[in-house]
């Protein structure tokens, strides 16, 4: 009896939260309109007081024919990202970046030791023997955040409804991301939409097949 | 008698102008290595251990493929190489790696039918990365043993090789590489002499050094820029018996490959060599390219040749 009152209790406490939560639709294009991917959408809320129940999940980084996957990977501030090794060798993953200096041995399997990410900003990933390998991690401020896929589009939903800074980051963006900020304004009863037009630097990355010059692997 | 029976050898880029048999040939004289090679590559697939199968095919135009310095004496003609190539990646920590592994290879021309090669080379190289990251540099030791068996039997050859390389990559775009080598070419001479020279003239000895550079311009293509600077014997075919060539051979025998009357010799020779090259990345496992190659060398006695050569060609890594 007291376990079904409960459980009534719940479900209106989340159907009431539900009910009120806002969400917002986000669209990426480049300066010829293509579609975006991989572009991190980040909505950060104007009363901080929304963010106050967030929790840093546990997330990972696989890595799956000598390529980190997946290629960008927005976390919240706090989150612990373990990174399973699923190819049949051994990786060496590594980041030089300010907001998270970190190696792992030689590894193989899902052996390596999670690392908890505690700065906000841009990480990138390397692997010190395959050297073509690069990947980003995200780490955001806000709980509030989606990637867009290949459609350049992203969904960011259960937001609390109120005023947001909406902006996003791209691994190639050849702007500053403050650049793309915009104010937006949430509410229960209709999603939002933002939408955003940004130029992409060449994304030169070491080449997995070299040409003339000595391979730098094996 | 043979005045001189020294073999030595080697080949260079130009001289390096792989040579050798038909597949029955080969298999024949390579089945063991051949099996072993075979089983190589199926243990990529099997083994739980870092794989690198590779391969590369080649069209090539070469003016002047026996390395002639008079204008009647030059032969050109085209070619379609092939190369499939597994390499085992064994890092231990402290940037240490060591690679082995094989390669098969062949080579078919259009016209010098006794040309036609395949080899099989067993590789052996141990890397030391210094530092952390795409951008450390690093030196690579390596060695190799290899053998080359062509249609006409008489250029067939073991060949040893070894070689310290340096590189590094400065940033995504710029990637450079020095690399000293050492080639041994062991041929076995024929039975006949001409006028006290030696016959042994495919064991060749050389050494050279070479520097490339490879320059991303965008997002898939790029270009490539490599010199070549090698000092040893060389090989000379020429049809026109002149006393400068002979006078300053190590050894000589006829070379059948271009046609009756077709004399080789062994010289010393420089060889100074330039390389521009563009790739284009189709995915991120291949890539096609085209280069053109400039050889010159100054031989003894005068024996001085250029060969030029334009190249298409296409690599992939799995």
């Amino acid at each position: 009896m007291l376990k079904s009152f409960i459980g009534t209790v719940g479900l209106m406490v989340v159907g009431a939260a539900c009910a009120h939560a806002a969400e917002m639709h986000a669209l990426v294009r480049d300066h010829k309109g293509k579609f975006v991917a991989d572009a991190v959408v980040l909505a950060v809320a104007v009363d901080p007081r929304a963010a106050l129940r967030a929790r840093a999940p546990a997330d990972a980084v696989d890595q799956v024919d000598k390529q980190f996957v997946p290629y960008v990977k927005p976390i919240f501030v706090g989150s612990t990202v373990r990174f399973p090794n699923s190819d049949n060798i051994r990786h060496q993953v590594y980041s030089f970046s300010p907001a998270k200096k970190f190696e792992l041995p030689l590894y193989s399997g899902a052996n390596a030791p999670p690392i908890v990410f505690d700065k906000p900003g841009v990480v990138v990933l390397g692997c010190n023997i395959h050297d073509w390998m690069i990947g980003y991690i995200y780490v955001s401020e806000t709980p509030f955040f989606a990637k867009t896929g290949s459609l350049g589009t992203a969904v960011i939903s259960d937001l609390p409804p109120g005023e947001y800074k909406v902006r996003i980051w791209h691994p190639s963006m050849d702007h500053a991301e403050e650049s793309t900020s915009q104010q937006v304004t949430l509410t229960a009863n209709a999603p939002a939409n933002a939408e955003w037009q940004i130029g992409l630097k060449p994304n030169i990355r070491v080449p997995r097949v070299s040409g003339a010059a000595s391979p730098a692997y094996p | 008698m043979r005045t001189r029976s020294r073999r030595t050898i080697g080949a260079t880029l130009h001289n390096a102008k792989m040579r050798c048999p038909s597949l029955p040939t080969f298999c024949q004289a390579n089945r063991a290595s051949l099996t072993a090679f075979l089983i190589l590559c199926a243990a990529s697939h099997t083994a739980r251990s870092d794989w690198t199968v590779a391969t590369a095919a080649a069209l090539s135009h070469d003016d002047n493929v026996g390395n002639a310095r008079d204008h009647n004496d030059q032969v050109a003609d085209s070619s379609a190489s092939g190369t499939v190539s597994a390499l085992q990646l064994i890092p231990f920590g402290e940037g240490y790696s060591l690679a082995a592994g094989g390669e098969l290879s062949g080579q078919i021309y259009d016209h010098l039918t006794g040309l036609r090669n395949a080899s099989i080379d067993g590789l052996l190289s141990l890397r030391k990365k210094w530092g952390l990251g795409a951008f450390a540099a690093w030196t690579r030791a390596g060695v190799s043993v290899g053998r080359s068996n062509y249609e006409d039997g008489y250029r067939d050859a073991t060949i040893y090789r070894a070689s310290l390389e340096l590189g590094k990559r400065f940033d995504e775009r710029w990637n450079l590489a020095v690399k000293y080598a050492f080639e041994r070419r062991a041929a076995t001479p024929g039975d006949y002499e001409i006028y006290g020279l030696s016959s042994d003239v495919f064991s060749q000895t050389g050494r050279s050094f070479t520097a490339n550079a490879e320059y991303s311009l965008t997002e898939r293509f790029s270009i490539s820029l490599g010199s070549l600077l090698r000092h040893g014997d060389v090989v000379s075919t020429t049809r026109t018996a002149e006393y400068y060539i002979y006078a300053n051979s190590k050894a000589a025998a006829p070379d059948p490959a271009f046609g009756p009357g077709a004399y080789a010799y062994r010289i010393d020779g420089t060889t100074y060599g330039a390389r521009l090259g563009a790739e284009y990345s189709l995915t991120a496992h291949s890539l096609i390219g085209c280069g053109f190659q400039r050889l010159e060398t100054h031989a003894h006695g005068g024996n001085n040749y250029t060969d030029s050569v334009p190249q298409l060609t296409w690599n992939y890594r799995f």
